[in-house]
């Protein structure tokens, strides 16, 4: 073995670590930071509770009563901290549905709502409350297949002699979300009057009509996927430089792909099954996480699924308490703040 | 909101010049969004959109006049043989101005701003029905009535409903009071507010809706707010015209003192939430299901 190529696997091995102990160091924070925005979350809501019994009950993870009545009890735990839970598995597929998305196709617009991905899982979980309304597992697992349907034929028809532009990607995508709207249009003609007046609200993305039973999927499905994606963060990096060169570089294109597509479908299915189409999470959170902590996918990811999910409890928040005891809707929310954001992040130099 | 909206394309439209004939025999009415319309004093060819303004036309006795209706208007039987224009989210304009009404009855539940301003362009009257109350209802049905000349008929009809609601309320009136959560829709949850008739006619029925002050008439309402209120019975309004969506209390409510005592009362969704002839059958059914000491 030469000099200098043992220098290289010297300086190599020193930026592995120099990543490691920065995305360890960043996702500790967010981690952090999501672990108060949870808290802070479930004691805020419509109807007032005592402040140091709830956090001594939460912090005792519901062992302990802390003197709180049983009402308030059951409010803590039965109704609001799965909402914040849900709000933050939901956050946290979208974003790093997006955040992979975007390393993989090389496109920063890339994400499930613009991609038509959202609205395939929306028909797929439709279809499912049309016609086997009575199993609750067939939601997330028909809006998966109606998610990862959605992903190919976006793909497929990006894809030209050229190979899939930017252009090309999004332009499918538009299409593939209006010809998707109508099939939504249509199959609420099929559902009786009350339930479409309920996919209105669900349409916009909703956490409040959200099964409590869905939620430990939801969840699973949020923090295996996000592990497995990050596991092959490398790859995706490679990725970015471009398929041609990633192969030559070792990467088994092909199957990263698939890989890809199966788990930000999986995450948007279930995130989609629970509570409609969140918009702008997939968008705006990627692009934080990478202007604030560079574009190494490695970092980005995981700090992209918890920034996702810290801003879908904010969001969440804001819909439940701002105009309580009535409430809006959490999509409304999030395009309030992202659609503002996201025209910053494109005007900033 | 709607109020405002519904003012300001009149205001508009008021402007251009009109051409309508004013003749010496139409009469002035004033909608319930406060709209001036003017009608001739024979009225016979009318549309209604929506199907608790098709059970008044019946139920006063003008159902021959009926040239259109929705696809929701299933009730009375009748109805259903009338030519359809749509259903009342979207009716269609040209069949509407092909069966040439002099009269298209709105609720305002089916919310048709822009399609109001584009019937008056054709010289076709839009006449808003917006209850907010029991008296509200029968002042519609009255209305009605006067607007397609039979008002005697309407008149006896709001007399006999007036006669039930009356006897309704003073049998529970000794009986103590019931709070209650009217729960609209599951998922999300969604209850009937201040602007709602059914808050009036919860109140009737000797009980007391939790959600009495919510602004607004269907607002979403937060499930721990509902679980806090301690409701003492849950009214579900399903069966009808609405399928059997709504037949179970949402996962939050399970532990409400009416869950976990059994007092979760389902009404015939037809009878409750259209503002028509058949609300106090609603009322009564309520009343019966709150208070069954009361009806013995």
């Amino acid at each position: 073995m030469t000099d200098t190529s043992q220098t290289v696997m010297v300086a190599n091995a020193q930026q592995h670590r120099v990543t490691l102990k920065k995305t360890l160091s960043a996702c500790l924070l967010l981690a952090v930071a999501l672990l108060v925005a949870v808290l802070v979350a479930s004691l805020l809501g419509s109807e007032r509770l005592p402040f140091s019994s709830s956090l001594c009950s939460l912090v005792s993870l519901g062992q302990n009563q802390c003197g709180l009545s049983a009402d308030q009890f059951d409010i803590l735990f039965q109704i609001r901290l799965p909402r914040v839970l849900l709000a933050a598995a939901v956050g946290g597929s979208l974003a790093i549905a997006g955040a992979s998305y975007q390393a993989l196709l090389r496109n920063p617009l890339a994400e499930p709502y613009l991609l038509g991905v959202s609205n395939g899982a929306a028909v797929g979980t439709m279809l499912a409350l049309v016609f086997f309304g009575r199993f609750a597992w067939s939601r997330p697992l028909m809006a998966f297949v109606g998610a990862l349907l959605a992903t190919l034929v976006v793909y497929r028809l990006a894809r030209g002699k050229a190979g899939a532009t930017p252009e090309r990607l999004i332009l499918s995508g538009v299409i593939v979300t209006t010809f998707l709207s109508s099939a939504i249009v249509f199959v609420t003609t099929l559902m009786d009057a009350t339930r479409i007046r309920s996919f209105t609200f669900w349409l916009l993305g909703d956490l409040s009509g959200a099964s409590r039973g869905l939620l430990p999927l939801t969840l699973g499905i949020t923090f295996l996927a996000t592990i497995a994606l990050t596991l092959n963060a490398r790859s995706l990096n490679l990725l970015m430089l471009g398929e041609r060169d990633a192969f030559d570089l070792g990467v088994e294109v092909a199957r990263v792909r698939i890989l890809v597509f199966v788990l930000a479908s999986l995450l948007v299915g279930s995130a989609v099954a629970a509570s409609g189409s969140v918009g702008y999470v997939g968008l705006v959170v990627p692009h934080l996480t990478r202007l604030s902590l560079g574009s190494d996918n490695r970092i980005s990811l995981p700090a992209a699924a918890l920034g996702g999910a810290l801003f879908v409890i904010v969001a969440d928040t804001i819909a439940r308490t701002v105009i309580a005891p009535r409430e809006l809707p959490v999509g409304a929310i999030t395009a309030l703040i992202g659609a503002p954001l996201f025209i910053y992040l494109l005007k900033r130099p | 909101m709607l109020v405002i909206a519904l003012s300001l394309t009149f205001a508009c439209s008021s402007v251009g010049p009109s051409n309508k004939n004013q003749s010496a025999a139409n009469k002035e009415y004033t909608d319930d969004v406060g709209r001036r319309i003017s009608l001739p004093a024979h009225v016979d060819r009318v549309i209604s959109l929506a199907p608790n303004v098709t059970e008044i036309m019946f139920a006063v006795g003008a159902g021959s006049s009926l040239v259109g209706n929705t696809t929701f208007c299933d009730f009375p039987a009748e109805a259903k043989n009338v030519e359809k224009v749509g259903d009342t989210f979207h009716p269609s304009l040209e069949r509407i101005i092909a069966l040439r009404p002099q009269l298209v009855l709105v609720s305002t539940a089916s919310q048709l701003e822009g399609f109001t301003e584009q019937l008056r362009s054709h010289n076709i009257e839009v006449f808003v029905t917006d209850p907010h109350s029991l008296e509200d209802i029968f002042r519609s049905i009255a209305q009605i009535g006067e607007l397609v000349g039979k008002q005697d008929t309407a008149n006896t009809l709001v007399t006999k409903l007036r006669e039930r609601t009356t006897a309704i309320e003073n049998a529970v009136k000794p009986l103590p009071r019931v709070r209650v959560f009217y729960q609209l829709s599951a998922e999300p949850l969604y209850t009937a507010g201040r602007d709602s008739f059914v808050t009036d006619l919860i109140k009737r029925a000797g009980a007391d809706s939790v959600t009495a002050e919510v602004p607004g008439a269907w607002p979403k309402y937060s499930a721990e707010s509902a679980l806090a209120a301690k409701p003492e019975a849950i009214i579900l309004p399903t069966g009808g015209s609405m399928g059997e969506g709504n037949s179970t209390v949402a996962e939050a409510l399970h532990n409400s003192p009416a869950a976990q005592q059994g007092r979760v009362y389902k009404i015939n969704d037809d009878h409750l939430v259209r503002p028509g002839p058949r609300i106090v059958d609603g009322l009564e059914e309520m009343a019966r299901a709150l208070h069954p000491t009361a009806f013995k």
